[in-house]
C-alpha cells in the first residue's frame, strides 16, 4: 500500500552560485627563542586555538619506558613553577579555557581552546607548563597510577583492543609503533618524576616546536602576547630528529581476539599505505571514500543499507607518521561492527565488496559525488578555529607546506575515476589484509576459517 | 504570511539576532542571517521523542527516524542522503526523549536543496515507506543498540539509571533507543501510523541560519513546505510532572563483566528552561565538571580512589532534569569509600555554598560551552529550535547564556541543599564479574 501525498510538489531545486572559499593561508614566523609560530585570523570565531607541537615522538622514549611521553604530556596541566596542580587547573578554568595534550607517533602536542577575551592569561599558562612544569613526584606518581587504571577500561572496550591487537600484528616487534601509544602495565608502572623529567630536559625545547593561533584576532596585539609567553620558553638549538621510516607485515590473515558472550564482532583491517608526501594520496582519498566513507559509500549500501548486519562499516586513510622524505605511511583500515551470527556472511559480503571494486573499478557517478563531497564540505568542516589549527598543526606535524590543504582540494577536484580506482584497490588488496575480529571465538571462528581470507588465529582478550 | 519582527541584538546574544515566521500551515521557522562563511544550517525540530510512544513499542521514536532517510515521495533510496552529500553538504537526524530533530549544513549555493528535500519528506514520506526500509532498518537500529549500549562496558546504565530515576509508566522511563522486544514487534503499520500522528508542519520548528538571504529563504521555505497540511490529530502527551524530590535512596547493584567499580547516581533536579535548573547546572559544575571541581579534587587528586569522577546534566524540559554522576574506582578500592567521600562533599557545598572563586570558574566554563554552540551555524540552528519548540520562544537562545551568568552562588547552594540529596537520587553500582562471583547471587537485583 502506498499513500498519496497531497503536497504540492516541485522540481528538485538547481544548485545556485558557488561563493568562493578557500583554505586560509597562514601567516609564518619564528619568536627570538627559535619557536616557530603559525597565525590565522578567523573572524568571528571568538574561541581561539591554539596548538603546540613538540619534537617528543615515541620512539624517543627510553627503552622500556612506553608511556612517558603521555605521562610527561598529561604532567604539563598539573603544575608550574607558579601553580600548583590545583591551582593550574584552577586558573586554566577560570579563563574558560579547555587543555589536552596527548603523545602520538610523530610528537606531543598541546591543545588550547579559550574565549579570545581571556587568550592573553590562557597563553600565559600554556607557557608556563611549557616552560616550567613542576613534574612533582607526587603528581607523576598519581598520573601513573591513573594510567594503570585505565588500561583494563581499554582492554574491556572493543574497538581500542581491536586497534591494539591490528598495532600488534602489523608492525614488527622491535617498532614503537607495535606497541601502545600510552604504554602497558609493565612499562608504565616504570615511571617515575625522574624518568618524565630526562625526557623533558632531552626532547623538549622551543627551537624544535611550532606553535599555531587560530581565531578572530581584531584588537589582539599577537607578537606581544606571545613575546610575553612562548617567547620566555628558553632552550637550547637542537635539530629535528631523523624521522625513521615504517615498515609492516600485511601477509592476509585473521586474528580473533576472543570476548566470550560478545553479541557483536568489533571488525578492524589494516595495512600501511601511502602518506600525503605521495602522489596517489589524493587519488586514495577519493577511492576510499568511494568504498567505505559514508552511508552511502559501497561498503554500506550492502552491509547496512541492504542486509541491516552493522550500523555503519567505514574505510578509512590515517597519517601514522610522515618524514620530510616521504618515507612515511599512513595506515589503511576498515572498522564497523557485525551482531554476531552475522559475522561470517557479514565478512563474505566485505570480502564480495572488494572483489568487485578490482574487477569491475568505480563509475564516474560514483566519482564525481565523491568530489563534489570532499571539496564542497571544506567550508563547513573549516568553520571553527580549532578545526583550521588542528589541520595546520597535522601539516606541521607530517612536513608539508602551509599550502597543502588548499593544494589537495585542487588534486582532489582534477582526480578521474580511473586513478581513484587504482589507488582503491591498491589501497585495499583481498590478499593483503591483516583482519583482527574481537567477539566470541566459538560462534565465528567456523564461519569465518571457511572464507578463506587467511589464517585464522584466536587469541585471549586480556 | 506574516512577517515576523526584525530582532535588533539584545544584550548578552553576542550580537546575533533571529527572526520568526509562521506559514498558514502553522509550521513556525526561525531565520538567523550570519555571513562570515559561505554556509547555511537547517534544522528542523519535530515536537516528538521517546516520550510520546506506548507501552510495547518503545524506541519507536527513534526506528521512525531512520525510515526518513529511506526515500520520500520525489526522493528515491538513500537519496536524501546522497543529494545532501553530492551538493558538499552534511546531514542527520537525531531522537531524544523529548524531540526528533533532522538537520543539514550545505554550502550557501546549495540552500534551496536541502529545503526541498526535508519539505519533500515532511509531505510525503508515506509514499516511498515500505516492508524492505522497514525490515532493514530494524535490523540496523538493533545493531546500533548493540554497538553502542550491549557490546560496551557499563553501556547500559544510562538505561538503567533512567528506568530507577523515574518510576514504572512514566514518559521518561524508557530510553529512546528502545528494547530488542518492542524493536521487534514494530510494524509497518506502527510507522505509518506515527508519521500520520506526529509528523506535520504545526507539530514541528524549522530554522535556517547563515549565510542567507532572508526574504529569499522566506520565500522558497513557503514555496516547498507551504502546501503541506497542517493537522491536530497529536494526542497531548502524558505529563512527566513529578514531585521536587524523589523522597528516598533508589538503589541498584549490577554484578558483570565491567573493568572496575563505578558508583552512578542520577539526582532529580529543576525543569529546563527554569533559572532553578540554571542553578543546579552551575552547581553541578563546581561539583563536578571538569579537573578543578571538588569531587575531581578530592576522589582523584587527593584520595586517590577513583581514576575517573565527574557530575553532568541531562536538561529535560518536560520531566525534572537529571544530574549525572559517574564514578569509576581506581583499583581495589571499594564502593563505599566513594559514597562517603561523594556524600561529604555534597553535604559540604550544601553548607558552604560555592567561594567566589568557585562561581567565576563555573560560568566561565558554561558561558565557553555556549560560545561553541553558537559558535556554528548548526549549533545556532539547533539551539534556535530548542527553545522554539520546548519553551516557544527561539530568542531565549541568543540569551541563554547571559541568565547563567546572572544566578547568584546563594541561589547554586540552595540548588544544592534542596537537590543534591542522598534521598533525591537513584544509585546505580557496578561490581566486576570475578571468577568466584555467584552468578545466581540475589545481591544483583
Amino acid at each position: 500500500m502506498t499513500e498519496l501525498a497531497t503536497m504540492e510538489f516541485h522540481p528538485q531545486p538547481q544548485a545556485g552560485e558557488a561563493r568562493p572559499w578557500a583554505f586560509p593561508a597562514p601567516g609564518r614566523g619564528t619568536l627570538g627563542n627559535g619557536l616557530t609560530v603559525l597565525r590565522c585570523h578567523r573572524p568571528g570565531q571568538q574561541v581561539v586555538a591554539v596548538e603546540v607541537l613538540v619534537d617528543a615522538p615515541l620512539e624517543a622514549e627510553p627503552a622500556g619506558l612506553d608511556g612517558v611521553a603521555t605521562i610527561m604530556a598529561r604532567a604539563f596541566s598539573e603544575g608550574t613553577d607558579k601553580h600548583s596542580a590545583e591551582e593550574f587547573a584552577a586558573e586554566l578554568e577560570r579563563c574558560g579555557a579547555t587543555l589536552d595534550a596527548h603523545a602520538d607517533h610523530p610528537c606531543v602536542r598541546l591543545s588550547l581552546e579559550v574565549p579570545v577575551s581571556r587568550l592573553p592569561k590562557a597563553l600565559g599558562l600554556l607557557a608556563d607548563a611549557l616552560r616550567a612544569p613542576a613534574f612533582s613526584d607526587s603528581e607523576i606518581e598519581r598520573l601513573v597510577r591513573n594510567r594503570l587504571d585505565e588500561i583494563p577500561h581499554e582492554t574491556a572496550n572493543p574497538a581500542r583492543r581491536s586497534a591494539k591487537q591490528l598495532y600488534k600484528e602489523l608492525f614488527p616487534a622491535a617498532s614503537r609503533m607495535s606497541r601502545p601509544r600510552q604504554g602497558t602495565e609493565e612499562t608504565v608502572a616504570k615511571i617515575d618524576a625522574a624518568a618524565v623529567r630526562a625526557f623533558y630536559e632531552k626532547h623538549v625545547r622551543p627551537a624544535t616546536a611550532t606553535a599555531v593561533v587560530v581565531g578572530d584576532l581584531t584588537g589582539v596585539d599577537l607578537d606581544a602576547l606571545l613575546g610575553d609567553t612562548l617567547g620566555a620558553w628558553t632552550g637550547s638549538s637542537a635539530e629535528p630528529r631523523p624521522v625513521p621510516p615504517v615498515s609492516a607485515d600485511d601477509t592476509g590473515r585473521v586474528v580473533i581476539v576472543d570476548r566470550p558472550g560478545a553479541v557483536q564482532t568489533q571488525l578492524l583491517i589494516g595495512r600501511i599505505g601511502a602518506d600525503r608526501h605521495d602522489r596517489v594520496w589524493a587519488a586514495q582519498v577519493l577511492g576510499t571514500y568511494c568504498l567505505g566513507g559514508t552511508l552511502t559509500s559501497r561498503l554500506d549500501r550492502v552491509l547496512r543499507e541492504e542486509k541491516g548486519y552493522t550500523y555503519g562499516v567505514r574505510a578509512f586513510g590515517q597519517v601514522l607518521r610522515s618524514a620530510p622524505d616521504g618515507t612515511g605511511a599512513a595506515l589503511l583500515a576498515i572498522s564497523g561492527s557485525f551482531d554476531t551470527p552475522n559475522t561470517g556472511p557479514a565478512l563474505e559480503d566485505l570480502w564480495k565488496v572488494l572483489r568487485t571494486l578490482a574487477a569491475e573499478g568505480l563509475t564516474d557517478a560514483e566519482r564525481d559525488v565523491a568530489v563534489q563531497n570532499l571539496v564542497g564540505v571544506a567550508p563547513l568542516k573549516y568553520e571553527t578555529a580549532a578545526a583550521v589549527a588542528s589541520t595546520l598543526a597535522d601539516q606541521v606535524e607530517q612536513h608539508l607546506p602551509d599550502d597543502y590543504q588548499a593544494t589537495l582540494y585542487r588534486q582532489l577536484a582534477a582526480t578521474g575515476t580511473v586513478e581513484a580506482t587504482a589507488a582503491a584497490v591498491n589501497a585495499f588488496p583481498v590478499d593483503r589484509l591483516v583482519t583482527v575480529l574481537v567477539g566470541d571465538a566459538a560462534t565465528i571462528e567456523e564461519p569465518v576459517r571457511a572464507l578463506g581470507i587467511g589464517e585464522v588465529t584466536v587469541v585471549p582478550a586480556e | 504570511m506574516p512577517m515576523g519582527h526584525t530582532a535588533t541584538a539584545e544584550a548578552g546574544s553576542g550580537g546575533l539576532t533571529a527572526t520568526e515566521h509562521r506559514l498558514a500551515n502553522g509550521l513556525r521557522v526561525v531565520l538567523s542571517e550570519d555571513h562570515l562563511t559561505p554556509v547555511a544550517a537547517v534544522c528542523l525540530w519535530y515536537d516528538v521523542g521517546s516520550r510520546h510512544e506506548v507501552k510495547g513499542r518503545t524506541g519507536l521514536a527513534h526506528l521512525f527516524e531512520h525510515l526518513m532517510f529511506q526515500g520520500s515521495g520525489q526522493v528515491k533510496g538513500n537519496g536524501h542522503f546522497e543529494l545532501v552529500q553530492g551538493a558538499g553538504g552534511s546531514l542527520n537526524g537525531t531522537t531524544s526523549f523529548e524531540r526528533t530533530n533532522y538537520f543539514e549544513t550545505m554550502p550557501t549555493h546549495q540552500l534551496e536543496l536541502a529545503l526541498w528535500l526535508e519539505a519533500d519528506r515532511m509531505g510525503s514520506l508515506l509514499a516511498a515507506l515500505d516492508d524492505e526500509s522497514m525490515e532493514n532498518q530494524r535490523d540496523v537500529v538493533k545493531n546500533e543498540r548493540r554497538q553502542r549500549y550491549d557490546n560496551v562496558p557499563y553501556g547500559t546504565a544510562f538505561e538503567k539509571l533512567t528506568a530507577l530515576a523515574y518510576p514504572a509508566g512514566h514518559p521518561y522511563h524508557h530510553t529512546p533507543i528502545g528494547s530488542m522486544a518492542d524493536l521487534d514487534a514494530a510494524t509497518l503499520e506502527d510507522a505509518r501510523a506515527f508519521f500520520r500522528t506526529y509528523y506535520a508542519p504545526n507539530n514541528a520548528v524549522l530554522s535556517v541560519v547563515g549565510d542567507i538571504d532572508p526574504e529569499e529563504t522566506l520565500a522558497w521555505v513557503e514555496k516547498y513546505f507551504g502546501s503541506i497540511a497542517g493537522h491536530d490529530g497529536k494526542p497531548a502527551p502524558r505529563s512527566g510532572a513529578l514531585p521536587d524530590v524523589i523522597g528516598e535512596e533508589l538503589r541498584e547493584v549490577v554484578v558483570e563483566e565491567v573493568p572496575a567499580r563505578a558508583l552512578m547516581a542520577a539526582y532529580r533536579l529543576p525543569e529546563d528552561g527554569t533559572r532553578a535548573c540554571d542553578a543546579a547546572d552551575l552547581a553541578l559544575t563546581v561539583l563536578g565538571g571538569g579537573e578543578s571541581s571538588r569531587l575531581y579534587n578530592r576522589l582523584v587528586r587527593r584520595d586517590r580512589t577513583a581514576v575517573a569522577a565527574g557530575f553532568g546534566l541531562l536538561r529535560l524540559a518536560g520531566a525534572p532534569s537529571l544530574g549525572w554522576l559517574d564514578v569509576k574506582t581506581s583499583a581495589d578500592v571499594e564502593v563505599p569509600v566513594i559514597e562517603a567521600a561523594v556524600d561529604e562533599e555534597l553535604a559540604r557545598f550544601a553548607t558552604e555554598g560555592p567561594t567566589a572563586e568557585e562561581m567565576e570558574r563555573a560560568q566561565a566554563q558554561l558561558e565557553r560551552e555556549w560560545l561553541d554552540r553558537l559558535g556554528t551555524v548548526a549549533g545556532r540552528a539547533d539551539e534556535l529550535c530548542r527553545f522554539a519548540v520546548l519553551f516557544g520562544d527561539p530568542q531565549l537562545a541568543l540569551t541563554a547564556v547571559q541568565r547563567v551568568l546572572d544566578v547568584t552562588a546563594e541561589e547554586v547552594q540552595q540548588a544544592a541543599k534542596d537537590r543534591l540529596r542522598p534521598d533525591n537520587r537513584a544509585v546505580l553500582v557496578y561490581e566486576p564479574l570475578t571468577a568466584d562471583t555467584d552468578t545466581d547471587e540475589e545481591a544483583a537485583k
